[in-house]
């Protein structure tokens, strides 16, 4: 499969899988980031080594929220800020709306993002149009895109976590979903399993239309998906991302392992993203015939 | 019964109109913002007995506009009236509101915006510098100075005026949220205070600043110093003799504060609201004539041809604001004089003044920024939501003291008048012109680094503040 050839050079891909230079399955080889990690601790790890070396003066992170699980745009400028914000919080948090507040009041001017798909699109989108970002379009120094299906609202997370799962959200140690589940892991060990059919009406309708699953725009876009427990898979896009990423591999912030000698690999990735991007695809089509005679446009697309 | 006395003013009027006196336009006016025109009665020799200098730019209404708005809008719609000095604007329209509703704001939020104020005012000048060169010659020369010309030493010092600029404008993005229309003040304070990083960043920045506005004042005070000797200027290919007294006149000065700005919440507010009339512009301003002279080798396409009809009392886009029933100038030598005895008059001496607040802008922040706390509070506990009661504002813009009047009651705006630098100055730069030939006119209205847009307001009151005329579409 053309999928599985040279790891180091640049690929046209697929459409599912986007451009990218580089796909290895990861880890970070610090034991505390690893431990409080969703996965391979990706995210945390690389934003920590910018910070040390100066390529960003902050990250904005999805930091603690008000309520227990619901997490908000935070700038990130310790090592100490970027842990107390590790894991993932499967609800909204709206990452671009602080990025040019992260160069004023902030008065950052190498800034890192992390953020799903849709929130990358923008980031890129803002870059080449700054319509209300003056000034923000080069201090975008490191986006960091996570793998997304889809998102839920707070609401939608707290019914499954707290009706579903029947747990309370203060309760609750680490959320996942993998292996086909949703999984919710208590403080005092108890683990529950929802099937992913019962989360699929809480989904946010927005991300019906989504047609990106690996954050095709991102520097570096990771997420669990292909590698084993404790690993995530990393595709390695732009050159700022591949000069950063050489840099912390030359730095050995990272294990990592050819994608070709992990199960289940990039194959799992790519059904994934196949079965997103063709699910989708009926959606925006639907809607291109929604109502009489106007219909919704297709996001992808402009104006005609 | 016969008027003799009225018969024989108006065969003088008309004996010198016609007869003596000849009139010249120059339309539009260039290198400053906004739209204006010049029309100038001469004499033989061409100098000028009577000089109108009047905005053009059509009327924007935003006194209008704000009414029934919320406070919090109408600061921001306020300001975008121009895009040189819309801080100005901002923080005189937020603290015009505080000053209705009796609202005092935390230590903090105060001192970021002084040091906003003090950023817009370093990029305000550097920009100024640029504007102004081109009528003035390197010192021990003949030739005039192009700031885009690529030859040393002229480009370090377009690189060092555009760095200040950058200086100027990144801090106040960081302090205000934006360079241009600044988000961060509100009503009550600020929405957001600066962080640590961000303040040792505008610190950094200040302090950059600093040397190089030293340098560049003291480029720029050689370069005046050398145009004060001088005998004649370069105009469209001729060479016009330059009056010692260029651009002297007998008007007072106006000023709230040396830096920042005055309110009537200030225990010695700096401006009274019962000392400020307004003269409508067809009192003030001469009347229909034709132009009689023109001269086509005028810099950018000379001066209006002959027979072009004038009226400026009808042409004006402004009111006439008098303060103690007279014209008075505002700008930094307004500053100086009221407040650090400078004694240079004229054209000359406004462009010195302006140079002297280059460092001044800088000291002031780099003091404002030692003082502020980032932990500090920036929004008030409690902002009241107005009675109704009369607030006023008087923040000294770039270019002179910029007043905002606003009547706020539960929350909504019930009066709002903007008295911008360049209205107080119109009349008096007007007055300001006679004695001086008139192809250097331009250079003494450039003196009052003129913001012409948002200077075009026209609501005219009279002494018991009713409105008497306004002109919202002409």
């Amino acid at each position: 499969m053309p999928l599985m050839r040279h790891s180091n050079e640049v690929r046209e891909m697929a459409g599912e899988l986007g451009k990218y230079k580089l796909c290895v399955s990861a880890r970070s080889a610090d034991k505390a980031i690893l431990k409080k990690a969703q996965d391979g601790g990706i995210v945390t790890q690389l934003f920590k080594f910018a910070l040390e070396e100066g390529i960003i003066d902050g990250a904005i992170v999805a930091g603690p929220g008000d309520e227990p699980w619901r997490p908000r745009p935070f700038i990130a400028t310790t090592v100490e800020e970027l842990m107390s914000s590790s894991g993932t919080k499967y609800n909204i948090s709206p990452q671009v709306s602080w990025i040019k507040e992260a160069t004023r009041s902030f008065g950052l001017d190498k800034i890192g993002i992390v953020g799903t798909p849709c929130q990358m699109q923008a980031v890129r989108k803002g870059q080449l149009y700054p319509v209300g970002l003056r000034d923000v379009p080069d201090k975008i120094k490191l986006a960091i895109g996570i793998f997304c299906m889809e998102n839920f609202s707070y609401q939608s997370v707290k019914q499954l976590v707290e009706d579903h799962a029947a747990m309370k959200m203060e309760a609750v140690k680490k959320m996942e979903i993998g292996k086909g589940k949703f999984w919710v892991y208590g403080q005092r060990g108890q683990v529950v399993q929802l099937p992913l059919k019962v989360t699929h009406k809480y989904e946010q309708p927005g991300c019906h239309v989504c047609l990106d699953y690996v954050a095709n725009l991102a520097d570096v876009s990771t997420g669990s998906v292909g590698s084993p427990d404790g690993w995530s898979t990393v595709f390695v896009r732009t050159r700022n991302g591949d000069d950063i990423w050489s840099k912390a591999i030359a730095a050995g912030c990272f294990e990592t392992k050819p994608i070709e000698q992990v199960k289940p690999g990039l194959e799992l990735v790519t059904k994934l993203a196949t079965e997103k991007i063709t699910k989708n695809q009926k959606t925006v089509e639907e809607r291109a015939k929604f109502g009489v005679n106007k219909g919704l446009r297709n996001p992808y697309l402009g104006p005609k | 019964m016969w008027n003799y006395t009225g018969i024989a003013k108006r065969t003088r009027e008309y004996h010198e109109a016609i007869i003596l006196s000849k009139i010249v336009e120059i339309s539009p006016t260039t290198r400053h913002e906004g739209h204006s025109k010049l029309v100038l009665k001469v004499d033989d020799a061409g100098i000028v007995e009577r000089g109108d200098w009047l905005s053009i730019t059509p009327v924007r209404g935003v006194e209008k506009l704000a009414i029934g708005k919320t406070m919090d809008q109408v600061p921001k719609i306020a300001s975008r009236v121009c895009g040189i000095c819309p801080i100005a604007h901002t923080l005189a329209g937020i603290e015009s509101m505080e000053g209705s509703i009796r609202c005092e704001i935390p230590k903090d939020a105060k001192l970021l915006r002084i040091i906003l104020q003090c950023a817009n005012r370093l990029h305000s000048i550097a920009l100024h510098n640029i504007l102004i060169l081109p009528d003035f010659y390197l010192p021990g020369t003949d030739t005039k100075i192009n700031p885009f010309s690529p030859q040393e030493p002229v480009r370090s010092v377009a690189k060092r005026i555009q760095r200040l600029r950058e200086i100027g404008q990144t801090i106040g993005q960081i302090a205000g949220g934006e360079a241009v229309h600044p988000s961060n003040p509100r009503v009550g304070g600020m929405y957001k205070a600066c962080t640590q990083q961000a303040k040792t960043k505008m610190y950094d920045l200040a302090k950059e600043g600093l040397v190089l506005a030293h340098e560049q004042m003291d480029l720029m005070l050689a370069i005046i110093n050398n145009m004060k000797k001088r005998d004649w200027v370069e105009v469209g290919g001729k060479q016009i003799p330059l009056p010692k007294t260029l651009g002297y006149h007998n008007q007072g000065y106006m000023a709230a504060h040396p830096v920042y700005a005055s309110s009537n919440l200030d225990e010695c507010p700096g401006w009274d609201p019962k000392r400020w009339t307004d003269v409508r512009p067809w009192d003030w301003y001469m009347g229909e004539g034709e132009v009689s002279l023109a001269d086509p080798s005028y810099p950018i396409g000379g001066t209006s041809p002959v027979g072009t009809k004038v009226n400026p009392q009808m042409e004006a886009c402004t009111g006439v604001p008098l303060y103690d029933g007279a014209p008075v100038e505002v700008g930094p030598r307004a500053r100086l004089v009221t407040f650090k005895n400078f004694d240079e008059k004229g054209t000359w001496g406004q462009h010195i003044a302006r140079q002297l607040e280059y460092t001044d802008s800088l000291y002031a922040m780099i003091n404002a920024l030692d003082e502020y706390n980032p932990n500090g509070k920036v929004l008030a506990d409690h902002i009241p939501q107005g009675d109704g009661s009369l607030g006023w504002a008087a923040n000294e813009a770039p270019r002179g003291c910029d007043v905002h009047l606003a009547k706020v009651k539960d929350g909504r705006v019930l009066y709002y008048e903007m008295l911008v630098p360049t209205t107080w100055n119109f009349p008096t730069c007007s007055r300001a012109l006679t004695g001086a030939p008139w192809q250097v006119a331009e250079m003494v209205v450039r003196g009052y680094d003129p913001c012409v847009s948002c200077a075009t307001h026209m609501i005219v009151v009279d002494e018991d503040k009713r409105i008497v005329a306004q002109k919202l579409i002409k």
